[in-house]
């Protein structure tokens, strides 16, 4: 269990937070609509051959070749099927200083919406089964959290991760 | 692998001469006091070139290459004549008798050098 | 479209007049009285003064006046170029750059110092020297020898190669009179030669070269006076005076070569045609005009950019049209499309030519480096550049010059030993420096050799120990061990010369190889020199690829590296996972199961086939289920995410639209070969 005190939200600027809501294995998650470039249906994916699992796939948008994330096993969740509702959310990060472009495989997704500042709260420290540093908020809306996504975060912490695993891997071998 | 000349002459002090130049540009250099001498050592030994003073005791240069042409190994191996000015005959006679070219003494280590060079390539 | 500043203008055609002014004078040290390049280097002056003044570059212009004052005292012959002062005319090129390239920057004192001392110089050499006459002249040269020539040691190849070291050559063998194999004394000499020569040395040069055999030989010098390199062959044949007119104009009237019909109409032998063809094409490299002159035009980078990824997009565009075109059954689009076809193809290629750039260019900003470092560290070096004309993409090129110059002073401070130990070690005073370049496949090997002391193995050893790169007494390879000085800080030189810095620079060296995919080799024989070779992959955005499908995936191997595709027997194929050879007539050739290596889950097919592909001289097998066919590949690169697998090069889109992954093929090969040999150690 984490030592660190609750952590504060990451955005307590006081400005409406402008996200768009969608389902990973029946929980709410949200991403920032500002890094959202286009939502499309899921097409081919070809797989890529020794990549981490969780993004181990590539699409064509559009003449584009760009890597497919599965958020679900970042997070343990289980790998389901896709149904008629899967979407595949196109976002564009700044990745170690590269604009990159990724797919990202979402169940369903629901729609453009803002949180007010006072629909947000701290990230509780107890109950959280995922990584704080994933997490950039939380926002409740009657009963449901819906959990805000860092995305620039999640894709770093990947890299980084990539890094440590080829480095073990050449001094091993 | 350094090329082998042999140079034949009665002068001492121009086979040290000669030694000190073509050895100090890497080649191989033996030795050989007059013609008779010279023949043998030829014979002996299958040798990249041949240096050759026309005027000595004995069997003197031109009568030496001579020989020299007779053996087989010699086909097409570069014999230079060193001569003096007044051996124009002389100098006649050696490409007569199979030399390849001339030295004019006295000479310039460089000028050695550069006829080595010029009959040896490289 | 944005208009070109002019100041811009001026400053990229100075930049070219700077380094043709620099070659000039780096020439002129080795030949002072050559007359062209003197003109070369005045003309070159001459030109940055006045553009620069048009251009409003004043400092500049002021400064080189005085530059080409004195210059033009060297043309007049009053003065010879004599070391000093090519050396402060070097000096003063620099500053002409900085004047140009940052003028607010520069410092008008040392301008001023550089100034006074060529003054001085000026006025302290005035010995006249008779300067050669510009431009060189050229002959004809007609040999015969006699039959015996060889007989008494006269080697006539050696006698061409002097006269070849007189200027520029062209030989032509005349071999009418060569008997036939059953008649052939091979120790008489049958051929005889005409050779073009452009010289600058007057005829006596050319006769002193045959002056043992100048008795016995047949030898005419004459000049070539009334061919140009415009002149057609048959009256260069009729202006050598060897067909009559009438013959030729009767040859012209039909359709084959004129060459051929003079030669079947018997109005000339074949060894006068080859002889005048020699002479055509000498003159014509004769008057060739320098390629910088007027056939070259200078386009700003993006705009190459943007037109290669519109090419990109185009080819894939067309090859969704192949795909439509093949299942369609109307005639008139399949034949338009093939058409389309063809002229991407040819659109393609140029494009990419378009980024090409020979390797020369940089190699020749590499001469005033190996002149300074072997003036500054008192050691005297040749530099030798081989295969300048190899070709590179523009921006490989360019990020290739920090590396290079790097590895060059390494070779230069750490590789060649000083004069006493050049003495000491018995090697001649002059040190080499080769820089050379071929490709090789797929690949580009620029290399950099010397003949110096070769690296320590044992100082490599101790410093990898010392800095924990290496644990005592681990076995390494011989290989494994000379790549430990790319390792960051490492530095075995026993004071770090300000020249070749803190053993920063060979560490920046591999990162900056690596991320132009590329990789570093090292080979050295103590006491005799090393060897660095770089070795980078040609890496054209578009390039002709094999369509292979393993599983359910499908890939792309460059087609460059595939030397053959062969079926995998049953048997060999029912083998269990031991060692796995091909015997490729007689070649043992390893190989890989794809299937394996991408943990296919889908069935085999039945007959599996293997491409056999190639890195440098290694080769591996790569088992496949199918192979499709050609597909042309726009490379699109593959994002941070995945840029760390070693397998891929990149990415493409078929034109179903699925993404295919492109296999690199120096990665599989290496692999294949590592997981070879450990199969065989562990027995």
């Amino acid at each position: 269990m984490s030592q660190q005190g609750s952590k504060m939200s990451k955005r307590n600027d006081g400005a409406a937070l402008e996200v768009l809501t969608l389902r990973l294995d029946g929980h709410l998650f949200a991403l920032e609509a500002g890094h959202v470039r286009e939502i499309l249906d899921l097409g081919p994916v070809t797989e890529v051959p020794s990549a981490a699992p969780f993004v181990n796939g590539l699409i064509n948008v559009r003449g584009k070749v760009v890597p497919l994330a599965d958020l679900r096993l970042k997070f343990g969740m289980e790998k389901t099927s896709a149904t008629i509702d899967t979407r595949v959310i196109v976002i564009e990060i700044d990745l170690a200083g590269d604009q990159t472009t990724i797919g990202l495989l979402a169940d369903k997704v629901f729609e453009v919406t803002e949180i007010v500042p006072a629909e947000i709260e701290e990230t509780p420290r107890i109950g959280m089964i995922w990584r704080q540093e994933y997490i950039s908020c939380v926002g409740k809306r009657g009963d449901d959290f819906i959990i805000v996504l860092d995305i620039a975060a999640i894709f770093a912490s990947a890299l980084r991760d990539r890094k440590g695993d080829t480095r073990s891997k050449r001094n091993a071998a | 692998m350094a090329k082998t000349i042999l140079t034949v002459d009665d002068s001492a002090s121009m086979r040290q001469m000669i030694r000190m130049t073509l050895a100090g540009a890497g080649y191989e250099v033996t030795e050989a006091i007059d013609g008779t001498q010279g023949l043998a050592t030829a014979r002996g030994k299958a040798f990249d070139m041949v240096l050759t003073d026309l005027n000595m005791p004995g069997m003197d240069g031109v009568s030496m290459i001579k020989e020299i042409r007779k053996l087989s190994t010699y086909t097409g191996v570069p014999i230079v004549l060193l001569t003096t000015e007044s051996d124009a005959e002389k100098k006649a006679q050696a490409k007569t008798a199979g030399a390849t070219g001339w030295i004019t003494k006295p000479f310039q280590p460089e000028q050695l050098l550069s006829v080595t060079k010029k009959v040896l390539g490289q | 479209m944005k208009a070109a500043d002019p100041k811009e203008i001026f400053q990229q055609e100075a930049q070219d007049l700077l380094v043709q002014l620099e070659q000039a004078l780096l020439d002129l040290e080795h030949a002072p009285a050559d007359g062209a390049l003197i003109d070369t280097a005045f003309r070159a002056l001459h030109t940055i003064k006045g553009s620069g003044s048009m251009f409003g570059f004043e400092a500049v212009a002021a400064f080189t006046h005085h530059v080409e004052t004195a210059f033009d005292k060297v043309r007049q012959g009053a003065i010879a170029p004599n070391r000093e002062l090519i050396m402060i005319t070097l000096h003063a090129r620099d500053h002409m750059r900085q004047l140009i390239e940052n003028p607010e920057a520069a410092d008008s004192s040392a301008g001023q110092a550089i100034l006074a001392e060529l003054q001085r110089i000026m006025e302290a050499g005035a010995a006249p020297v008779a300067a050669t006459p510009a431009g060189p002249a050229s002959y004809r040269v007609r040999i015969a020898f006699p039959r015996d020539v060889m007989a008494t040691g006269t080697n006539p190849l050696l006698l061409l190669d002097e006269l070849r070291g007189l200027g520029r050559a062209t030989v032509a063998a005349l071999t009418d009179d060569v008997p036939t194999l059953d008649v052939i004394d091979p120790t008489a000499c049958h051929v005889g030669w005409e050779v073009m020569l452009s010289t600058a040395q007057p005829p006596t040069a050319i006769e002193d070269v045959f002056l043992f055999v100048r008795d016995e030989m047949t030898l005419e010098i004459e000049p070539i006076r009334d061919t140009t390199p415009e002149t057609p062959l048959g009256e260069i044949l009729s202006q050598r005076g060897d067909v009559t007119s009438q013959a030729v104009e009767a040859a012209l009237h039909e359709q084959k070569r004129v060459g051929e019909l003079l030669v079947e109409a018997g109005a000339v032998s074949p060894d006068k045609v080859n002889a005048a063809l020699a002479e055509q094409q000498h003159l014509r490299r004769d008057g060739a005009p320098k390629p910088s002159a007027n056939s070259s035009v200078r386009v700003p980078a993006e705009r190459l950019g943007e037109l290669m990824d519109q090419v990109g997009e185009l080819v894939i565009a067309q090859s969704r049209l192949r795909q439509i075109a093949t299942v369609s059954a109307d005639q008139q689009v399949k034949s338009v499309a093939e058409e389309i076809e063809r002229l991407v193809l040819e659109l393609r290629d140029t494009t990419m030519s378009i980024r090409m750039v020979p390797i020369g260019a940089l190699f020749g900003r590499f001469r005033r480096v190996v002149h300074d470092l072997s003036r500054d560290l008192g050691k005297e070096v040749a530099l030798t550049m081989e295969g300048e004309e190899t070709e590179l993409d523009k921006t490989v090129i360019e990020q290739l010059n920090d590396p290079l110059v790097h590895l060059i002073r390494n070779a230069i401070d750490h590789g060649l030993e000083d004069p006493a130990g050049r003495a000491a070690a018995g090697k001649p005073q002059l040190g080499h420096i080769k820089l050379a370049a071929r490709h090789a496949g797929m690949e580009v090997l620029i290399s950099i050799q010397d003949d110096g002391r070769g690296m320590n193995r044992e100082r490599i050893r101790a410093r990898a120990e010392e800095r924990g790169l290496l644990a005592k007494g681990a076995a390494v390879s011989d290989g494994e061990l000379l790549q430990m000085i790319f390792q960051p800080g490492f530095s075995t030189a026993a004071q770090v010369t300000s020249l070749s810095g803190r053993g920063v620079g060979m560490d920046v060296v591999k990162r900056t190889i690596e991320g132009l995919r590329g990789a570093i080799d090292l080979q050295s024989t103590p006491g005799h020199g090393s060897e660095v070779t770089l070795r980078l992959p040609l890496t054209l955005a578009i390039i002709d690829g094999l369509l292979v499908r393993v599983g359910n995936g499908r890939y792309v191997l460059p087609l460059g590296a595939v030397e053959e595709c062969v079926e995998l027997s049953a048997q060999e194929d029912a083998r269990s996972r031991g060692r796995s050879f091909l015997n490729i007539r007689g070649d043992l050739v390893p190989y890989l199961r794809l299937r394996e290596l991408f943990a296919c889950q889908t069935p085999a097919d039945p007959y599996q086939k293997v491409v056999i592909v190639s890195s440098g001289d290694l080769k591996v097998g790569l088992v496949v289920d199918q192979v499709i066919g050609d597909h042309q590949t726009v490379i699109k690169s593959l994002s941070k995410l995945h840029a760390d697998v070693e397998m891929l090069s990149g990415a493409t889109i078929l034109g179903d639209g699925a993404v295919a992954l492109i296999l690199d093929i120096p990665h599989l090969v290496e692999f294949g070969q590592v997981r070879e040999e450990n199969q065989r150690a562990a027995g």
